[in-house]
């Protein structure tokens, strides 16, 4: 009985599997074929090691090695906002769960309501606010909006509603800790979890984020990978007719675009795997999934 | 009254504020960040250009745009079709990798995420790619489910709250799975092993025992995802660029706003069709916070 | 004595008239004494324009700044213009962009950014500027800015295919149309052509006179898609793209490089602007070398010979900028001067609107193998055919072109059914821009 279950699982596991991954096989292989066995090749076909090795080469190229500031501009946002998202959002997400203070549900309304409201229309205000500030041009103009992470505040009042149990907290009252110390001793050892799937979500969210730093940063050498990304389409005529002739000589093609888009992956793929561990971690009782 | 008396209301007096000084740094990013623009939005949305009050005019005026109600119908479908898929199979696919942890397990739970570090721009080349028929890996789903033998005929008109909703499933998928999974591992394991010994199989374990323990997680999930799907950007954004205008690039309510916004300067139209995707994300968020007790911490 | 002294001044004016004629008309690799610092916006494919004058022009401090050049129909300048004009600072000094229509908001309220170059840019300089290409950058009689390259409609032909096939390159519209007859029957699989682009609308209406797209007044647009030029054209290409043998797909997709470019080498002739040249027959579609040439633009019947332009990029000036000097000169260099515009390279891969520029460059572009016969000749007859009918406007057209008549295309309808739901669409588009609209 449990064999043909276990068939049965697998089959649509491994049926899902393939949806997402033969889109992704295909974005790993593309750097390593010419624009023209893109196109005319097979879908999926290994080319080799020297086109991959051109294709970073016409990639680093582009526009004064900018490619490779865009990923330590994007590295420097996101570790930085992420690192303030985790002090400001796992405390209020423990208040606000444990908390009985007045303004609770207001606070998580507002939070919730905030998370709902279309950035189109907070683009404007929050640039005039950046401006009023000072702060356009600089990277705080988008790192401190990025450290508003209200899904992280969300993701940890959640969890600590669900997996704390008031008993561990009281016990810890009991014994004379005061509020700051039943947090720091009892319930941020035991927000392991929380911590890194707020430390993940917070900086893929960080990491893709496209629409503020667009808007907020006039200089391409401030841009983050996503904008760069839409920038480096923009100059490849196979999507961008308009850049016209001299397309040509920008040398970015489907393998350069393809490694660009690959490079910007690694760093998210590299946060997931060490994530992981600490997402499979069990919660009170100690028992470890692994 | 008594020393004891006294001491209780004293004691229920601080407990009045307990929890508030962790949440006090939060606060001021929530109010630059969050509320002072929403609360200039919607200012926005009631006042014209000249910031004198105009009520709901500027309602009005948009819903007038010919380019509205398609937008909102085509959202409504997608919004559709995308929330029903996602909660079926995130929700699915996470118990199913929580049936057995193990290394094939996080070997999934990797592939399935994935796709999701492909921002914006990124997966404009893996789809343009993806859709069409002549190149792409799944030609012959194109052909024989689609219909389609070119890359324009893929991304026809009727096909498209579909073709999005698939490529905003396998982008936003994966995260949703990882938040499910950890939500399942909150589950102690002392109620799954309780179970087995009551002789429960795997099935009626994940349905019955595991399924209503992370039903807060999952009225988290749909409501965030009602509010995203109807605020649908990216994907029309990304496929309207890699289609060279075949979509238009206001197919979604969100991208007229942006439009309205930035095209032609029109902030107070953009800011009210903002309130009416804030209205109706509220309006699901409402329902479902009442009808799963979100923010009950008493259970 | 006084007609003396009147005669004097005379010379002496004439003199310094003279002088100053001549110094301005040097074009100048000396920099011209401007100094200060100036910001420029542009796109990956002129920043080696950027990057030169940078070098050359040591007293200028250039502040060049990448951007995504604002093609395809983005909105990325209306963006950054909308914030500038929020916070009252930031804007750049020079911009380039790659929507031709681009300038035509920003020198309109509520945007209001582009300065008026007449009477600011030298005027015998503008005069190397052809007549459509001056036309188009006029706004409400403000010259708002000045093409770099121009795109020019002519007809490209693959020689060897076409005297293997034992067909002559038609002139007019119509004998292009019974050729494709006869290729359908004969050859099928090859094409004469496409409409399947985004401009497609450019490059078969606007060059047989379609109004579909014509300023006639401040904030009044003429739009009439029942037009005869319009209705004529979409019924001689009804039949061949309901045979197959002009195409409803892009070039720029994947599925046409397969089917007509590269090793199937199908496309006979295609009507396109002279930016295709090397870059989408090479590059893109991947045509073998020695096949592409380019034949002048086709005539309808016997009218006089029009054409279509599809693009052209333009540089912008900022009224805000607070060294005009510099900026101007910048322009000019970059339009003008043969270190930039003088060869067929990454400085200057498009056509040069200045058209002594263009003479020197057209030498280079002559030169090349790939061709099979010089395209020179038909660039520069088109260069000055473009048909002045079809105005540039705030809102882009292409995107309605796009999804009310290509994918109904695919679908199997036919253009002239389509025409009603096109103007339809232009006139919506109009008039959310702020457009009356008239159909004559």
């Amino acid at each position: 009985m449990r064999l043909p279950a276990l068939g049965v699982r697998f089959l649509i596991l491994a049926t899902f599997g393939i949806f997402f991954a033969v889109p992704i096989l295909w974005l790993i292989l593309a750097p390593t074929r010419t624009d023209k066995a893109l196109i005319m090749g097979h879908p999926i076909a290994f080319g080799s090691f020297h086109q991959v090795a051109l294709a970073w080469k016409h990639l680093d190229a582009f526009s004064g090695h900018i490619y490779r500031r865009w990923i330590a501009n994007t590295l420097y946002y996101a570790l930085s906002a992420t690192a303030i998202t985790l002090v400001v959002s796992v405390p209020a997400g423990y208040g606000l769960a444990i908390g009985k203070f007045p303004g609770r549900k207001l606070v998580l309304s507002l939070t919730l309501v905030v998370m709902i409201m279309p950035a189109a229309a907070l683009v404007l205000p929050i640039f005039l606010e950046l401006n009023a500030m000072h702060l356009i041009g600089r990277s705080l103009s988008v790192i401190l909006p990025f450290a508003f992470f209200p899904f992280g505040v969300y993701l940890a009042y959640i969890y600590y509603v669900t997996a704390l149990p008031p008993d561990l907290l009281d016990a810890a009252r009991v014994d004379g800790a005061g509020e700051l110390q039943t947090f720091l001793r009892v319930a941020l050892p035991l927000a392991k979890p929380v911590l890194a799937l707020i430390f993940f979500f917070s900086f893929v969210a960080d990491w893709n984020n496209f629409f503020l730093p667009y808007v907020l940063l006039a200089d391409s050498n401030q841009y983050p990978i996503t904008v760069g990304l839409s920038d480096l389409l923009a100059s490849t005529p196979s999507f961008n007719p308009s850049v016209g002739g001299g397309g040509q000589s920008v040398n970015i093609f489907k393998p350069e675009l393809a490694l660009a888009t690959l490079l910007a992956v690694v760093p998210i793929a590299i946060v997931f795997v060490f994530s992981q561990r600490a997402l499979v971690r069990g919660l009170v009782g100690g028992a470890v999934k692994e | 009254m008594t020393s004891e008396y006294a001491e209780a209301t004293r004691r229920r007096g601080l407990r009045n504020l307990q929890g508030m000084p962790f949440v006090l740094p939060y606060l001021p990013f929530l109010v630059v960040f969050g509320i002072a623009p929403t609360v200039y939005a919607l200012e926005l949305a009631f006042t014209n250009v000249d910031g004198g009050w105009v009520a709901f005019h500027n309602f009005v005026r948009t819903y007038d745009d010919f380019r509205f109600v398609p937008a909102f119908k085509h959202v409504l479908v997608y919004t559709s079709v995308w929330l029903g898929t996602l909660v079926v199979f995130v929700v699915g696919l996470a118990l199913l990798l929580h049936g057995r942890a193990n290394r094939v397990s996080a070997g999934f739970r990797f592939l399935f995420y994935i796709p999701g570090a492909l921002a914006g721009a990124a997966s404009v080349l893996v789809w343009l790619f993806m859709l069409d028929p002549s190149v792409s890996p799944g030609s012959f789903l194109l052909h024989h489910v689609v219909g389609a033998s070119i890359f324009a005929q893929s991304i026809a008109p009727g096909n498209l709250p579909f073709i999005f909703a698939m490529i905003a499933f396998w982008t936003g998928a994966g995260g949703w799975i990882v938040v499910m999974y950890g939500a399942l591992n909150t589950i102690p394991p002392d109620l799954e092993e309780a179970a087995r010994i009551d002789g429960a199989g795997p099935i009626t374990i994940a349905l019955r025992l595991k399924l209503p323990l992370i039903r807060k997680w999952i009225a988290y999930m749909v409501i965030l995802s009602f509010a995203t799907g109807t605020q649908l950007f990216v994907e029309p954004e990304i496929v309207q660029h890699a289609s060279f205008g075949l979509v238009p690039d206001t197919w979604s309510a969100n991208q007229l706003a942006y439009q309205m916004a930035f095209r032609y300067g029109d902030f107070n139209g953009a800011a009210a069709i903002a309130v009416d995707l804030l209205v109706i994300g509220l309006a699901g968020a409402v329902l479902i916070v009442t009808r799963s007790g979100l923010f009950r911490t008493d259970d | 004595m006084k007609v003396n002294r009147r005669r004097l001044a005379l010379t002496l004016l004439a003199a310094v008239a003279a002088t100053a004629l001549a110094t301005s008309a040097r074009g100048g690799h000396k920099a011209s004494g401007v100094s200060g610092s100036i910001t420029v916006w542009v796109d990956a494919v002129r920043l080696p324009v950027a990057k030169l004058y940078a070098k050359t022009h040591p007293k200028v401090h250039l502040n060049i700044v990448t951007y995504d050049g604002d093609g395809n129909g983005a909105t990325t300048m209306q963006t950054k213009i909308q914030l500038w004009n929020r916070t009252n600072k930031g804007w750049p000094d020079v911009i380039f962009s790659e929507q031709a229509n681009d300038p035509v908001w920003m020198g309109q309220k509520p945007f209001d950014y582009a300065l008026d170059l007449k009477g600011v840019f030298p005027a015998n300089l503008l005069k190397g500027w052809p007549k459509p290409s001056i036309a188009q950058c006029t706004v409400n009689g403000h010259l708002v800015c000045l093409q770099d390259n121009l795109a020019q409609e002519v007809l490209y032909v693959n020689k060897k295919l076409m005297s293997q096939f034992g067909y002559t390159v038609p002139k007019t519209w119509q004998q292009w149309a019974a050729l494709g007859q006869k290729v359908a029957a004969q050859h099928p699989g090859y094409i004469i052509g496409t409409i399947g682009d985004s401009y497609g609308a450019w490059l078969y209406l606007w060059a047989d006179k379609c109004p579909i797209s014509q300023v006639t007044g401040v904030n009044t647009v003429r739009i009439n898609a029942s037009d005869v030029h319009c209705t004529r054209m979409a019924q001689l290409l009804d039949p061949l793209v309901k045979s197959g043998v002009v195409s409803y797909e892009s070039v720029f997709t994947a599925d046409f490089a397969t089917k007509y470019g590269g090793d199937n080498d199908k496309i006979l002739l295609m009507p396109g602007p002279v930016w295709y040249a090397k870059d989408i027959f090479s590059g893109t579609l991947h045509v073998p070398p020695g096949e592409m040439t380019a034949a002048l633009p086709l005539q309808w019947n016997n009218e006089p010979l029009v054409t279509g332009q599809v693009g052209g990029g333009p540089w912008i000036v900022s009224k805000h900028s607070k060294n005009q000097a510099a900026a101007i000169d910048f322009v000019k260099w970059a339009t003008t001067s043969l270190a930039v515009k003088g060869k067929v390279n990454a400085l200057s891969p498009g056509y040069p609107s200045y058209a002594p520029a263009a003479t020197v460059w057209l030498k280079s572009l002559n030169k090349d193998p790939y061709f099979a016969a010089p395209e020179g000749p038909a660039f520069q007859k088109a260069a000055n055919l473009i048909w002045q009918g079809w105005s540039m406007v705030t809102y882009p057209d292409q995107p309605v072109w796009s999804n009310s008549v290509v994918t109904q295309l695919v679908a199997g309808k036919s253009l002239s059914s389509l025409l009603p739901a096109l103007g339809h669409g232009l006139a919506q588009n109009a008039q959310a821009a702020g457009y009356k609209v008239v159909t004559n």
